[in-house]
């Protein structure tokens, strides 16, 4: 067992769950997406973004529109679809029962 | 000083330095072959360089205005190497090792290998054949007709294997990062090696000097170009060299008859009997079969060994080239030796006369052939010459007609048979047995056009030559039929042979002349008596 492949195996269940939480909160480009999920150490390099956000546009739980930038070119700003709201939502739900599951597993078992 | 180059990436214009340049290339593709969906890799990479972009803007300034290598460390160190992306492309290989390694090799046509379109060498991976065999069937194949067509579409069928991770689904390796690392190493090289052959022949100063590099570029131009032609050449090779060895064996071994192509087109028919009437015994007829085989055969695979190296580049032993020669030297001692068998078979020669004197009964005789085929079985026919044989006779179309003035006063007919043979004596027999006959049948001389012999006489260059002697005014009529039969005829107006059949013809003191001529000169029927009487009157007066 790689200690390293097995946490970056949990990062990556966490990541999608993430992404979608952040746009929950409202529309973003992929390098305010990164900004955030850097700050929780989710992930250490950009170039891990871009295939997931496309691929989760195209299972239809994103959508994005352009928009011009100052500084550079277009940016992409992605926003949830309804499926990708529904998405989220039963996410959350199989979460809250992992941690849930993780916390009682963690705790000494009574006997 | 450094050489920049201008780019674009999504749209905004940069400058950068040429190492920067070529390490950005690098990274990116290396990105690119690490994607296997084309659709999302396309997206994907324009994201992607939508935000390289956007940490290249960032970075410029007023001071810096040029995109150097640390620029592009520093995207590299943002974006990270793919190996770091948590992808699904990653997660695929712990369950790839063994069972699906096979399900996962793809059929792609190999563009780093390939003669014409790579498919022999992607099929060749994916079966796991080397590809000379696979090329081997094609070329096979192309022959038994239905070659080329399986190519072009499996050509067409089979897609290019344009990235790295195609390439390594083509060989049936599995796709982690250390075999695309692997992939990717000599793909960089080979990438690097052109820039460094075209970018820097335009762009760079210290690789020498204009002419240097326009001498360079001519010289890969032509080195593609003869590439090219010796593929073509080399097919050509390989299809005349085919057809050639075909032709040989069934020219040499064949029973039935073969067709020789000249410029008329089909002409030329022989067999297997043919050579039997040439040759003494069996013996001799398959050693010389054996020794033209070797002739023209050797060089003929030679042929086809030179165009399989010219397609597949395959690498010969120098004893293929020892061999070749040696049994050309084998052949060449063959062919002495029939040659010198047949040559004492021929070495004498003779002939005897026949004359058959003719009443000048009528005013003009017409002489006359046959126009009808050979009897039996033609064994060499062309234009000029036909043999053939039926039973245990044998037909030859050796029979030569020439009309010349005759000593006296009277008409007659000489044939001359004449024969080869390995001593005068045999010769004399040979042209002996000759059988052949002429007719005269009231005014009509009938010539047959062939002579008869026993097919054991062989051919020995038997022949029959008729000399008509006609006497002074004596007329004759060449039918359209003898226009093959007669033969340098000598005439006062130098008519050639073919333009005097269909003809009259006389015979005066300044030699034959024709008598119904209208577009030659000659002379007219009344002009003739003319001179007649005028001659009559001087012989009744002396």
């Amino acid at each position: 067992m790689n200690i390293e492949n097995t946490q970056a195996q949990m990062r990556k269940g966490v990541l999608e769950y993430c992404i979608l939480s952040i746009l929950n909160n409202g529309e973003a480009y992929p390098s305010e997406i990164i900004e955030q999920l850097k700050q929780g150490k989710l992930i250490v390099v950009e170039g891990t973004l871009y295939p997931l956000l496309t691929r989760l546009k195209n299972a239809e739980l994103l959508s994005y529109r352009w928009e011009e930038s100052t500084s550079g070119p277009p940016r992409k700003y992605y926003q949830l679809t309804d499926k990708g709201k529904k998405f989220l939502e039963e996410l959350a739900t199989t979460w809250d029962d992992l941690v849930a599951a993780v916390e009682i597993t963690r705790k000494p078992t009574k006997k | 000083m450094n050489q920049t180059l201008t780019i674009n990436i999504s749209g905004i214009v940069f400058h950068i330095e040429v190492d920067a340049y070529e390490a950005l290339k690098v990274y990116l593709s290396t990105i690119k072959s690490y994607f296997n969906n084309s659709e999302e890799r396309e997206e994907i990479m324009l994201d992607i360089e939508a935000r390289v972009a956007e940490i290249f803007a960032e970075a410029q300034n007023d001071k810096n205005q040029v995109i150097v290598m640390a620029d592009v460390n520093k995207v590299i160190a943002i974006m990270g190497e793919p190996e770091q992306y948590l992808t699904d492309e990653e997660e695929e290989i712990p369950t790839q090792k063994t069972h699906r390694k096979r399900e996962d090799k793809k059929l792609f046509r190999d563009p780093d290998d390939r003669v014409l379109g790579g498919v022999a060498s992607g099929l060749g991976a994916y079966i796991g054949l080397d590809t000379v065999w696979v090329r081997l069937f094609f070329v096979a194949a192309f022959f038994m007709g239905f070659g080329i067509l399986t190519y072009i579409i499996l050509w067409i069928v089979m897609p290019e294997a344009k990235t790295t991770a195609e390439k390594l689904k083509m060989r049936g390796e599995p796709i982690n990062i250390k075999n695309i690392g692997k992939a990717f190493e000599s793909e960089a090289q080979k990438v690097g090696e052109k820039l460094q052959n075209v970018d820097t022949n335009k762009f760079s100063s210290k690789a020498g000097t204009v002419l240097e590099n326009i001498v360079m570029a001519i010289a890969s131009f032509f080195t593609a170009v003869f590439n090219i032609f010796g593929k073509v050449l080399g097919i050509a090779f390989l299809f005349v060299g085919t057809f050639m060895l075909v032709v040989l064996l069934a020219l040499l071994f064949g029973s039935t008859a073969i067709f020789s192509i000249s410029n008329d087109g089909v002409y030329s028919m022989a067999s297997q009997d043919f050579f039997n009437l040439i040759f003494i015994n069996q013996d001799q007829f398959y050693l010389a079969s054996i020794a033209v085989f070797l002739l023209i055969g050797v060089p003929v695979i030679g042929l086809i060994f030179l165009s399989i190296r010219m397609l597949f580049k395959v690498r010969s032993h120098y004893s293929v080239g020892l061999t070749f020669v040696g049994l050309l030297v084998v052949g060449t001692i063959l062919v002495f030796m029939v040659g010198t068998r047949l040559a004492v078979e021929m070495s004498a020669e003779e002939e005897f006369e026949k004359t058959e004197i003719i009443s000048p009964d009528f005013n003009t005789y017409v002489i006359k052939t046959n126009i009808t085929e050979m009897p039996g079985q033609g064994v060499l026919e062309d234009k000029f010459t036909s043999i053939s044989i039926e039973g245990d006779m044998m037909y030859q179309r050796f029979v030569e007609l020439s009309v010349e003035r005759s000593k006296n006063d009277s008409m007659m007919i000489t044939t001359n048979f004449s024969s080869h043979g390995k001593s005068p004596k045999d010769a004399l027999n040979k042209a002996k047995a000759i059988n052949y006959v002429h007719q005269l049948n009231d005014s009509i001389l009938f010539f047959p056009d062939y002579l008869a012999t026993n097919k054991e006489h062989k051919i020995r260059g038997q022949q029959v030559e008729i000399t008509v002697y006609l006497p002074l005014y004596q007329s004759i009529y060449l039918d359209k039929s003898t226009k093959e039969l007669i033969y340098d005829v000598d005439n006062f107006t130098n008519t050639y042979d073919k333009k005097m059949v269909g003809r009259k013809w006389v015979m005066l003191e300044q030699g034959l002349t024709c008598l119904d001529c209208n577009d030659i000169e000659g002379i007219t029927s009344k002009e003739l008596e003319e001179l007649k009487a005028l001659k009559m009157v001087e012989t009744v007066i002396e």
